[in-house]
């Protein structure tokens, strides 16, 4: 059997989250009754002119930036024809020979490998209109139901070279490019409702040859696991039948999540002729340079730049770093807390443990308010046990976490003097111990604190307990 | 001279059903575009700046502001078959032998 090598590109499709649509002022969001967010541009009824909303090239030349791109200073639209239900005009408008944005790349891990995919370009269209089957897929469906709303929102087009080698990495990339994505604000992108959405083309060849082999596109992938599992299936598939003495025929495929496989589309029409050719309606896209540099002034610190900074200048590890990075609101609440507490395993401990858990279900607590506690912690007032307790009321009450501690009685007993007569006691009552304690066995230390902490309901300092007993032990 | 096959195939590409007197007038009139094209292809142009449009018109942005759109029944009127405020139309995929 020869074995393969799989080359994987990926041709994602993301709405850009403007006001109103890329060539017309009709509202680009979701959710209104089917054709209520139509006019005659986006419609394309005769003598109707369109006019470029500048925000959605801003978005689409920031989406450029974030991902190192050559922004073209010139670029120009074409016309793309063919007739499918959803494009009501019979063409979209794209940009074919002169896309906005060319060369650029993004890195990202894969496992503890820092990786680099390469961005072929980045393009600006139009958005389809959006079908709904009669059936359970477009195949068993007598017939379709049209909506144009979202016809004519803008949309990028985000083409990777062929370097990517196996489905996992596949969906890492996808990961890291939609956090890319909301970081700089450009995309809700939410592939449930279909602003992200990916194609994937995916070819074998023997192993160490030049030569990429014929490749397969899978269309509807509308989550990671869908990309994957895709992938998967194709790669296996597709090495069977060259195994086999099979040829792989090139064709689109949609995915069936439901069979786990993918199924060969066959359109009505004709092969895909799309007589391309430069759209009449608009001019060519000027941009200013200075346009472009102040675009560049908006772009935020982007996921990688911010896992460095974790990792370097708060020591953080690279999974804490990752949770940090991939909810940002997480990150943006360490940010608020590290300026005031310089604990920042602990700041990270109680954000990724019950605090997670907590604001999951109640949303955040006020950073002020979560400070307080992490300082009466890092101070020693209160043990990492009666921390949890004091949590729980912070989400349930208005109180301070002093006010908590107060209240509840919780402060730690870190007296020598009104511990020794606990710890007498406790030694006292387990003489035995004390005698295999003194003979060598020292793990016994761990017995005698954990009493301490139960006689007195989790209170005493374990750090002077632990200082005590060695005292009260040596002797 | 363009040949018949190919008149027929860009009518079906645009949806055009053509009867045998007009393919064979779109023969002529779309060969005599080619004649055109092959004359200007003639023409020095080594020393003239390339041009992708014809008026130089440049960066006519429009704020990202909404405004009205049509009211959907005026929406639906292009449609010869709707359905629920939808437009319906006949199936899109010929199903699986």
């Amino acid at each position: 059997m020869i074995s393969y090598d799989t080359v994987i590109g990926l041709e994602i499709h993301v709405a850009l989250l403007t006001q109103s649509k890329f060539l017309c002022s009709c509202k680009a969001s979701f959710g209104a009754p089917p054709n209520s967010q139509c006019c005659p541009i986006c419609l394309g009824l005769p003598g109707a002119l369109p006019l470029i909303n500048e925000k959605a090239v801003e978005y689409a030349t920031k989406a450029g930036i974030a991902l190192n791109c050559q922004i073209n200073h010139f670029s120009r639209f074409d016309r793309k024809n063919y007739f499918y239900p959803d494009l009501p005009k019979a063409y979209q408008i794209t940009q074919d020979t002169f896309p906005l944005c060319t060369k650029g790349f993004l890195e990202y891990y894969v496992d503890d490998r820092l990786v680099k995919t390469e961005i072929t370009r980045i393009h600006m269209e139009e958005e389809a209109g959006k079908l709904i089957h009669s059936g359970a897929s477009i195949v068993d469906s007598e017939y379709s139901l049209v909506d144009y709303n979202r016809a004519g929102i803008p949309l990028i087009e985000i083409v990777t070279a062929p370097d990517i080698h196996h489905p996992q990495q596949a969906r890492l990339f996808l990961e890291q490019l939609r956090l890319l994505l909301s970081y700089i604000g450009v995309s809700d992108t939410k592939m449930e409702e279909g602003s992200l959405r990916c194609d994937a083309n995916i070819s074998l060849k023997p192993s160490g040859s030049n030569v990429l082999g014929t490749k397969v596109e899978i269309k509807n992938l509308n989550s990671f696991r869908a990309l994957e599992r895709a992938l998967e299936y194709e790669e296996r598939r597709q090495s069977q039948v060259l195994n086999q003495g099979g040829i792989i025929r090139q064709e689109s495929c949609t995915w069936d999540d439901r069979t786990g496989k993918t199924m060969p589309m066959r359109s009505k029409g004709d092969a895909p002729d799309y007589r391309i050719f430069p759209e009449p309606d608009l001019p060519p896209l000027h941009l200013d340079p200075v346009w472009v540099e102040l675009i560049r002034a908006t772009i935020p610190e982007l996921p990688l730049e911010r896992l460095k900074r974790f990792e370097a200048e708060y020591g953080l590890s690279r999974y804490e770093a990752t949770f940090l990075v991939n909810y940002p609101d997480f990150g943006e609440l360490f940010f608020a807390l590290a300026c005031q507490c310089r604990a920042y395993k602990a700041i990270v401990n109680l954000l990724m443990g019950d605090y997670a858990r907590l604001a999951r279900e109640k949303g955040h607590l006020d950073p002020q308010r979560l400070a307080e506690l992490l300082t009466i912690v890092d101070e020693g007032q209160i043990t990492q046990t009666q921390a949890k307790d004091v949590l729980e009321d912070l989400f349930s009450s208005h109180l301070s976490a002093r006010e908590i501690v107060q209240e509840k009685g919780l402060e730690v007993m870190g007296d020598p003097e009104s511990l020794r007569p606990i710890l007498r006691q406790v030694l006292g009552a387990n003489s035995e111990l004390v005698h295999r304690f003194q003979n060598g066995d020292t793990k016994l230390l761990g017995f005698f604190v954990g009493q301490v902490m139960r006689v007195t309901q989790g209170k005493a300092d374990p750090g002077v307990v632990n200082r005590l007993l060695r005292d009260e032990l040596g002797k | 001279m363009i040949d018949r096959g190919e008149v027929i195939r860009m009518a079906r590409l645009a949806r055009l059903e053509l009867s045998e007197a007009e393919i064979a007038q779109y023969q002529m009139d779309l060969t005599s575009f080619l004649i055109s094209g092959e004359k200007l292809q003639k023409v020095d142009v080594s020393r003239v700046e390339g041009t992708s449009h014809a008026v130089p018109v440049t960066h006519e942005l429009r704020k990202d502001e909404v405004g009205p759109s049509l009211p959907q029944d005026a929406v639906l009127l292009a449609g010869p078959k709707v359905q629920d405020g939808f437009f319906q139309v006949p199936r899109i995929v010929e199903a699986q032998e």
